[in-house]
């Protein structure tokens, strides 16, 4: 080295040396700072959280003020509870996880209209699509399922992701941050359904103040201009559509200094666990089914489901210690409380924290153990009749009250289906059959979205809404006590509030029973238009007033293939001008009559064939597509890229059409159901597996092992994938049977072994004494 | 693991002790030296030999033949038929058992499991049946004993091969009876997990000590009839 080398080496060390000082005591005191806000100081109470409202740019909110803003639980919760540190959360990290952690519930995106059950999530979990390959942005995704996500995560992307999206509305809508008070509010004012509405209204950075209680939020961003900013203003040429969102705050609970009293809960009350995280029987009365045996006991969710500032909640599976490196996280699994052992079966872990019980399992056979999880024999329902179909809150939209009834029966969603997991033991399973169209290339299935079925199907999927449209304007004109019907097939069709068409069943009636439109009045159905004679001199004028009406209503509906008419008997009633014009049928016109539609001088009935067909298929079932429709979209779909291959996926098997454009139907991978484990609820030992002995599971016809599953999906058809409980659990039927077989016999088998046994021990014993007998010389002299 | 080893080194240890007392008893030269080693030296030589030579003589053919040539089929049809379904049982529950012990982590299971169950339950029946109509056959007479140094002496305490293969007979009827014992109460309503984690292990040992004894008999039994 040159001597001003040597001469600049001791100034360059220095400068490291100062530049690491500073960096680590910056680092120190990045970590005391928070530090400070982690550390518990050991008091077990809760403090008063009567603190100043913050708004999204760090101003004091004061609730008297003209337009003030919603409140930002960043910088009002933020200042004691670091909320980078928060948003890292099990909750609300999914998008930016490195961990995906065992399965779960993905967001199940439901369109009854294209059909589409669509599991989607953001963790790598089999069978679920990444929401970004299925061309989802952070913001079709807030739309989708924001209904039931506490703020955060998609609901609040970056700015990056908000500047790839520009046809996103964030600028309008605002990012709904975490919502605090969705899991931590005491208050009986937390309201999930508001936030839902709220979401939908695209009053995203509104949700939490309106959702909490914290004040009441008029106007939807929804309806809005692109171009509106929050700091436009109210809208001064619109009071009634185009309302700017805007908080009036609950005053009375503000104090002099402006400071808002929050009335929170360190650990969430089970209710604001379960307003995401319901799953009830469907069809089951609220009264008769019973809570986790947990909750019974008095436990609270979060009693186990705990989590520090950083959220990362414990979920309670088995090898989630060593995967999160939580290790408080293996005390919380079944083992770890109940026996105080680790995933590994070692008995490290300190048992019985909350009052865990230790379990008998009397006369359960250690293969059990090994092969089973807990939750086999314990938790869901027994599977007794089958399978049972329940209803989650984030798939079936449960939990959102209003005028609208936002709860749906489909996604099916199926339980307890006995699956292996990730350990390879056999664990009760929740589980979705996917529906979905997609592009098929080579060995890919790419899902497309619903809007771009829906574009290319024009109206093939309509069959309904064209119908309910017929009937919504024909109600317009009846009096109260008369309904407009469709009678088609054996079933009664008629409007119902959400401007859709409800199906009852005609007892007795038959299924080609032809289509006819009336009214009904009481229990009795009348046609629509009386026969009368339109010539004669003492008809009733009142019928041609209705005549008129009902043209006037039809004439409202868009789309329609033309002007509506009503023939009778060769005279032609239809309006012109406003007016009722009537006149002789023309030529083309003379066989037919009843209400239709005229185009290019052709008389078409108000419904198509193709409408009546389809929409009385479906009458009283759940599907929402019939095998006709599907070949049409297929048809449809490839006439949009004719290199591309199309299919539909429903019911566990998937359909494309032929080279002659007949429905194929066939097995994939795509098709396969979604499975996921559960874990509650937990019932009482007595109501376990086992509990009556080794025929709960181990017998002939045995529930458990042979019940059969059926795929189900919108599409209604008879090719749909039928399996066996145990070829879930990867086992063999036959020997499950022959295996169940056993088990009559026993009984019989163990008195034979206890006899052999007695026997055995009483000749070895009594050769025994004799050995002793002679060796002790008392037999000899016998 | 532990079970495979002490399985493993257990077997050894059998075929050890009888083949050397097989040399001991029927080579002239085993007896030409005092030496250990020399001995040792001999008794391996003898056994390479004897390996090489009946791996020569060993064929399917053979196999045949011997087992054409066993006394058993000449039985009375219900004696044969006993020592059918008894030899038969032993032979598949020892098989199935300890080779799902030792190479299938999973251990015994599937239809393997079913037959092994079943075989169980017709060994333990067919033993039941061995011990009342054949076991006075295996009652030792010995001699009262007197209490003296000679009882701690092994080469005076009389230990012959007929008394070994009492002993083994014994040996094997008490581990017969525990086999089926630990196989029955974990059948039943009264073991907690750890009383049936032990009453698996116990199996499994009295299942060991089950072939050693038998093997030791059979040994014995065979060579017996055949010395020089």
């Amino acid at each position: 080295m040159s001597r001003a080398g040597r001469s600049v080496l001791p100034f360059l060390s220095l400068a490291l040396a100062a530049v690491l000082t500073f960096a680590a005591n910056g680092l120190a005191q990045s970590a005391a700072k928070d530090s400070k806000k982690a550390v518990w100081d050991g008091d077990r109470t809760i403090p008063a959280h009567l603190i100043p409202l913050r708004d999204e740019n760090d101003e004091l909110i004061v609730p008297t003020e003209t337009n003030p803003l919603p409140y930002s639980a960043r910088f009002t919760c933020g200042p004691c509870h670091d909320y980078g540190t928060v948003r890292s959360g099990w909750h609300f990290g999914a998008m930016t996880a490195a961990k995906n952690g065992r399965p779960g519930e993905p967001w199940l995106q439901f369109d009854p209209k294209t059909g589409t059950i669509l599991p989607l999530s953001y963790r790598k979990w089999p069978g679920s699509y990444d929401p970004k390959a299925v061309g989802l942005t952070a913001w079709d995704f807030t739309l989708l399922f924001g209904r039931h996500m506490p703020g955060g995560g998609p609901a609040e992307p970056s700015d990056e992701e908000v500047l790839a999206h520009p046809e996103a509305r964030w600028t309008v809508s605002g990012k709904a941050e975490v919502n605090c008070l969705a899991c931590h509010n005491k208050s009986g004012r937390q309201d999930p359904s508001e936030w839902a509405k709220q979401v939908l209204r695209e009053n995203l950075r509104w949700a939490a103040t309106a959702a909490g209680g914290v004040g009441e939020v008029g106007g939807m961003a929804s309806r809005l201009k692109e171009t509106w900013d929050i700091y436009d203003g109210p809208n001064l040429d619109d009071h009634e559509w185009a309302v700017v969102p805007s908080v009036k705050y609950r005053t009375v609970d503000f104090d002099s200094k402006h400071r808002y009293f929050f009335d929170l809960d360190y650990k969430p009350a089970d209710g604001r666990c379960l307003a995401c995280h319901s799953v009830s029987p469907k069809d089951e009365a609220r009264w008769s089914t019973d809570a986790d045996v947990h909750s019974t006991a008095g436990l609270k969710c979060a009693d186990c489901h705990r989590n520090d500032l950083g959220h990362g909640m414990v979920r309670g599976y088995e090898g989630e210690a060593a995967e999160t490196g939580n290790r408080t996280a293996a005390s919380f699994t079944c083992r770890g409380c109940h026996l105080g052992e680790s995933a590994a079966g070692e008995k490290s872990v300190v048992p019985g924290r909350l009052g865990a019980p230790y379990p008998k399992h009397t006369g359960i056979p250690l293969v059990h153990f090994k092969r089973l999880s807990c939750t086999a024999c314990h938790s869901g329902p027994r599977p007794k009749d089958g399978f049972t179909r329940v209803r989650t809150s984030r798939a079936n939209r449960l939990g959102i009250y209003g005028v609208a009834t936002w709860a749906t029966d489909l996604p099916q969603v199926i339980e307890p289906v006995y699956a292996k997991d990730e350990r390879h033991r056999i664990s009760p399973h929740r589980l979705v059959w996917p529906a979905f169209w997609a592009k098929f290339e080579g060995k890919d299935v790419t899902p497309l979205k619903p809007a771009v079925v829906e574009a290319a199907a024009g109206d093939i999927l309509g069959p309904e809404a064209r119908i309910a449209r017929i009937l919504v304007a024909l109600n317009q004109v009846l009096a109260e006590d008369e309904v407009p019907v469709l009678i088609s097939g054996n079933f009664v069709f008629a409007p119902n509030v959400d401007g859709g068409i409800d199906a009852a069943e005609r007892p007795g009636a038959k299924a080609d029973t032809a289509p006819f439109w009336g009214i009904r009045k009481g229990g009795d159905v009348l046609p629509l238009v009386p026969d009368f004679d339109p010539a004669a001199a003492d008809k009733d004028p009142a019928v041609e007033t209705r005549i008129q009406e009902f043209l006037q209503a039809l004439g409202t509906i868009v789309g329609t293939p033309g002007p509506p008419v009503i023939v009778v008997r060769k005279t032609l009633y239809r309006i012109v001008d406003g007016y009722l014009d009537i006149s002789e049928a023309p030529a083309e016109l003379a066989e037919v009559s009843g209400t239709g539609w005229l185009t290019e001088g052709k008389f078409l009935p108000l419904a198509s064939d193709f409408d009546l067909r389809t929409v009385t298929a479906k009458a009283g079932t759940e599907q929402t597509l019939t095998e006709e429709q599907v070949a049409l979209v297929l048809g449809a779909l490839s006439k949009t890229s004719e290199e591309t291959d199309f299919v539909y996926v429903s019911g566990g098997r998937m359909f494309r059409l032929t080279a002659g454009g007949k429905l194929d139907s066939g097995k994939h991978a795509a098709a396969e159901p979604v499975t996921w484990p559960l874990a509650h609820d937990v019932r009482p030992a007595q109501q376990s597996l086992g509990w009556n002995g080794c025929t709960d599971c181990h017998s002939v016809g045995s529930d458990f092992f042979f019940t059969k599953l059926k795929g189900a999906g919108p599409l209604l058809t008879d090719k749909v994938e039928k399996r066996s409980a145990s070829s879930f659990m990867g086992l063999g039927g036959l020997f499950q049977r022959f295996f169940g077989l056993s088990f009559i016999v026993r009984p019989v088998f163990k008195v034979v072994l206890g006899v052999c046994a007695v026997v055995v021990a009483s000749l070895v014993f009594l050769a025994g004494l004799l050995f002793l007998g002679r060796l002790a010389g008392f037999l000899e002299k016998r | 693991m532990l079970f495979t080893i002490i399985t493993i080194l257990s077997a050894l240890g059998l075929f050890a002790g009888l083949s050397f007392r097989r040399f001991w008893t029927t080579r002239e030269e085993a007896r030409s030296t005092i030496l250990y080693a020399e001995i040792f030296k001999k008794y391996l030589a003898w056994l390479a030999l004897r390996t090489v030579q009946i791996s020569r003589k060993t064929s399917p053919k053979a196999w045949w033949e011997y087992v054409k040539a066993l006394p058993l089929w000449r039985l009375p049809v219900l004696e044969k038929w006993l020592s059918i379904c008894f030899y038969g049982s032993f032979l598949y529950l020892a098989a199935s058992g300890f080779f799902f012990a030792m190479f299938i982590p999973r251990g015994l299971y599937g239809y393997p499991l079913v037959g092994h169950v079943m075989a169980g339950g017709l060994f333990a029946a067919c033993l039941t049946v061995i011990v009342i109509f054949k076991g006075r056959n295996f009652i030792s007479i010995p001699k009262p004993a007197s209490l003296s140094l000679t009882l701690l002496d092994p080469r005076r305490m009389g230990i012959t091969a007929a008394r070994v293969k009492i002993a083994a007979f014994w040996l094997f009827v008490a581990a017969g009876f525990l086999l089926t014992l630990s196989a029955l109460l974990p059948m039943l309503p009264l073991l907690r997990t750890p009383g049936q984690k032990f009453m698996f292990e116990f199996h499994r040992y009295s299942a060991l000590v089950s072939a050693l004894s038998a093997t030791a008999f059979v040994t014995l039994e065979a060579f017996g009839m055949r010395r020089p």
